[in-house]
């Protein structure tokens, strides 16, 4: 599968006068997991929801296939909201006759297949089921869809590790069957940096980072060396975070070949690391400007 | 048939690791060419991980000539590592062995010796002449 | 889209007919009892030859209709607690039908699969309003035929309680309260507000129009009869009386509220007697110049389906207002 997934042209969003999301540019192309980071209000919800079609631009465009989402496409997105919303005294078959009937295209029998293999209990209510119960409930709803595109927002926050892990494999067994690309929001690092090779990361509303993670993480290193001026490092490196000590100069930078000063020790940088310097860096005046902003 | 794990405190790229435990499966004998790898998909949903990272580790696999994809079956081990080297251990283990003792003789500790170990195999296999073999 | 807005009403849908059916089981024995003694005791007879008119010399029925009262007092006041059917309607109908998936969230969902929120909108409101739609007929024919010798007996059908129980207007007040209250849930969000904005609205809008437009829809008639006339008014007209009194020669009114007679009863022996002294009293008390008049302001009896079709036009068109406001609003939400 190839092309473009996810396309986003200075997208905005606001309540009232406080923008949710602002000057939004992204390019996700098919096929790739991607992991949409940031601290909570900067927008992730938001950026999904535009992308799913429940809310409306404010200014810019969210393309999805290259169609808009609010006319043509839905049929091809699965969406799994914030806390896994569903009818708590439906049961799960009831649950997937009501997807039958919302959709044109509906695999019924994927749905009850996932969740027998799951052990789930499709004729008691879903309100009484485990909420990793539920999550792999939702999931399996949005999967029937058959989708060309996951989208989940924090389907993994309320959970137990356990269900957590058992929520995730159910995901990338999914996707290892369809190809879909996903786009996932989270908080836990930890699980992003084992399932994602694409990443994003929020803001305030703004784009702080998004790429390949392969290419990020061969694009960042932290630099240990003699105590320098910011900004005063060979090779058109660029600094995103920097601390210092008397003698010593820690930064994490943004280098584009490989620096040969010896003075200068190299160290691999981690997804997390990574992720924790751009959301510091937007928090100091002298962030580095997002893209497309 | 293999069963991969995942060392959550390792640093290595999970990718890589995946290629690892193949090539480790193969140097001692638990996997042989003509053995199916495990489908993506199933590696993926197991370990919770991008099935990507799976497809991009069994093609460094094939690239090294370890492994063949069979368009619809799946991927299947071809090559082996373990011929040349396994006559040979018996012999290199009991050559460490002895080494071992000699240091523990002129003093140094077991962090000591680990420490020499770690350096010098950096010093030496990091170069590109002999990194195929790792 | 059908099935699942069954599915998620069913209950409740069977609990309002479960409802219905024992207000039924208590409703219908009165009303055929009521029926019976508004027959038996003459006074439905005395009430046909009494006529609507206006003016009336016989004030036989009075005492009958009285008696009626009094024997069904009570009725009365169950008749006041069916004026807060619509308001349940609204409460528990309207304000949670799109409230509880704000609340749960569960809007996420639906809209995000193959069925645009519009249509979503339109297919739950349509289904949950031909339903409130059937009750309200129901309950507006059952209750038309339960109140009627109460109403006759009593002020009338356009009297407060009668008319707002009675006839079509309470199809509207139900569709208009089921709208009300789908509104407030697209406001608020949560089903407990929804609620209490559904009745503090609801409550205000019926007792403005009650009160400020209703008496306006048409203007009333007044009549005016000299105190030494044999004829009263008719208080079995079913007319609705404003105000009356007594009014003197230049058309002022000086004694709200009351109405005179002069002199013996009407129809007795001594009718004409005594008529050149009446209203002398009050010449001597100031109030103007003879020959004073009884005076009346009313919407007569027989502009009850006029009032009936005006009341739940406007209402009904308050509800499609509110409904066209409410589906805009779903525009905001995500």
């Amino acid at each position: 599968m190839t092309g473009i997934a996810l396309e986003t042209g200075a997208l905005g969003k606001r309540y009232g006068r406080t923008w949710a999301l602002r000057g939004c540019t992204l390019h996700l192309p098919a096929g790739q997991i991607a992991g949409l980071v940031g601290p909570n209000g900067a927008g992730k919800s938001t950026l999904l929801h535009l992308a799913v079609g429940l809310l409306r631009p404010d200014e810019g465009k969210v393309r999805i296939f290259g169609q808009d989402p609010r006319t043509a496409v839905l049929t091809d997105i699965g969406f799994v909201a914030q806390e896994t919303p569903l009818y708590r005294d439906f049961t799960a078959t009831e649950l997937i006759t009501l997807g039958g009937k919302l959709n044109q295209r509906w695999d019924v029998e994927l749905a009850r297949s996932r969740l027998a293999q799951l052990g789930i209990p499709a004729d008691r209510p879903v309100g009484k089921l485990s909420s990793g119960q539920r999550a792999q409930v939702a999931l399996a709803l949005a999967l029937a869809k058959r989708p060309r595109l996951l989208l989940l927002d924090e389907p993994a926050a309320a959970l137990d590790p356990l269900a957590r892990r058992e929520f995730l494999q159910t995901l990338m067994g999914a996707v290892g069957d369809t190809g879909a690309t996903v786009l996932l929001s989270s908080h836990l690092m930890a699980d992003l940096e084992r399932v994602c090779d694409y990443l994003i990361v929020l803001q305030t509303g703004h784009v702080q980072l998004a790429g390949a993670v392969d290419d990020l993480l061969a694009e960042h290193r932290t630099l240990v060396g003699p105590r320098t001026a910011s900004g005063a490092l060979p090779g058109g490196a660029q600094v995103i975070r920097a601390s210092h000590t008397d003698r010593q100069s820690t930064l994490l930078a943004r280098i584009a070949r490989p620096i040969e000063n010896p003075a200068w020790a190299q160290h691999e940088v981690t997804l997390e690391d990574l992720v924790l310097a751009y959301l510091a860096a937007a928090d100091t005046p002298t962030a580095p400007t997002c893209m497309g902003k | 048939m293999i069963e991969f794990v995942l060392d959550g405190r390792s640093k290595g790229a999970t990718y890589t690791q995946l290629v690892l435990q193949v090539k480790q499966a193969l140097r001692v004998g638990l996997a042989q060419p003509g053995d199916q790898l495990p489908k993506v998909r199933d590696v993926a949903q197991t370990l919770a991980i991008n099935p990507n990272t799976v497809l991009k580790a069994y093609r460094v696999l094939e690239i090294e000539g370890l492994a063949e994809g069979r368009p619809g079956v799946g991927t299947f081990l071809v090559g082996t590592l373990a011929g040349p080297s396994l006559a040979n251990q018996a012999e290199l283990r009991e050559q460490l062995v002895a080494w071992l003792h000699k240091a523990q003789v002129a003093g140094l500790a077991p962090e000591d010796i680990t420490a020499l170990i770690d350096t010098t195999v950096r010093a030496t296999l990091d170069s590109p002449a002999v990194k195929h073999i790792l | 889209m059908i099935w699942l807005t069954w599915r998620q009403h069913r209950k409740q849908a069977l609990v309002t007919v479960i409802a219905l059916a024992a207000l039924a089981a208590v409703t219908v024995p009165t009303g055929v009892a009521m029926h019976r003694t508004f027959t038996d005791s003459g006074l439905a007879a005395c009430l046909d030859k009494l006529g609507t008119s206006t003016l009336t010399s016989m004030d036989a029925c009075v005492t009958l209709g009285q008696k009626f009262d009094n024997q069904y007092q009570g009725m009365t006041y169950v008749g006041i607690l069916f004026v807060f059917l619509p308001l349940l309607v609204g409460m528990f109908f309207g304000a949670p039908l799109f409230a509880r998936e704000f609340e749960h969230g569960t809007h996420r969902l639906i809209w995000t699969q193959g069925v645009t929120r519009l249509r979503w909108a339109l297919v739950t409101f349509g289904l949950v309003g031909t339903f409130v739609t059937v009750l309200a007929v129901v309950y507006a024919l059952g209750v038309s035929w339960w109140f009627a010798p109460l109403a006759a007996a009593g002020g009338g059908r356009l009297s407060y309680t009668a008319f707002d129980i009675q006839g079509i207007a309470p199809i509207g007040y139900s569709l208009f309260a089921l709208a009300l209250g789908i509104f407030a849930g697209t406001v608020c969000r949560k089903v407990l507000p929804a609620m209490g904005v559904t009745l503090a609205g609801y409550a205000l809008v019926r007792i403005l129009i009650e009160t400020l437009a209703r008496p306006r829809y048409l203007a009333p008639r007044t009549l005016s009869v000299p105190i030494t006339s044999n004829q009263q008014f008719n208080t079995l007209s079913g007319d609705w009386i404003y105000s009356q009194g007594v009014i003197n020669a230049n058309g002022k009114l000086v004694v709200p509220n009351t109405t005179y007679t002069c002199g013996a009863p009407p129809g007795s022996a001594h009718a004409s007697h005594g008529a050149a002294s009446c209203g002398s009293n009050l010449v001597q008390q100031g109030l103007g110049p003879a020959p004073f008049k009884n005076w009346i302001q009313y919407q007569p009896a027989d502009r009850f389906w006029a009032f009936q079709t005006i009341e739940t036009v406007a209402f009904l068109a308050l509800a499609a207002l509110l409904l066209y406001l409410a589906v805009r609003r779903l525009r905001l939400i995500a």
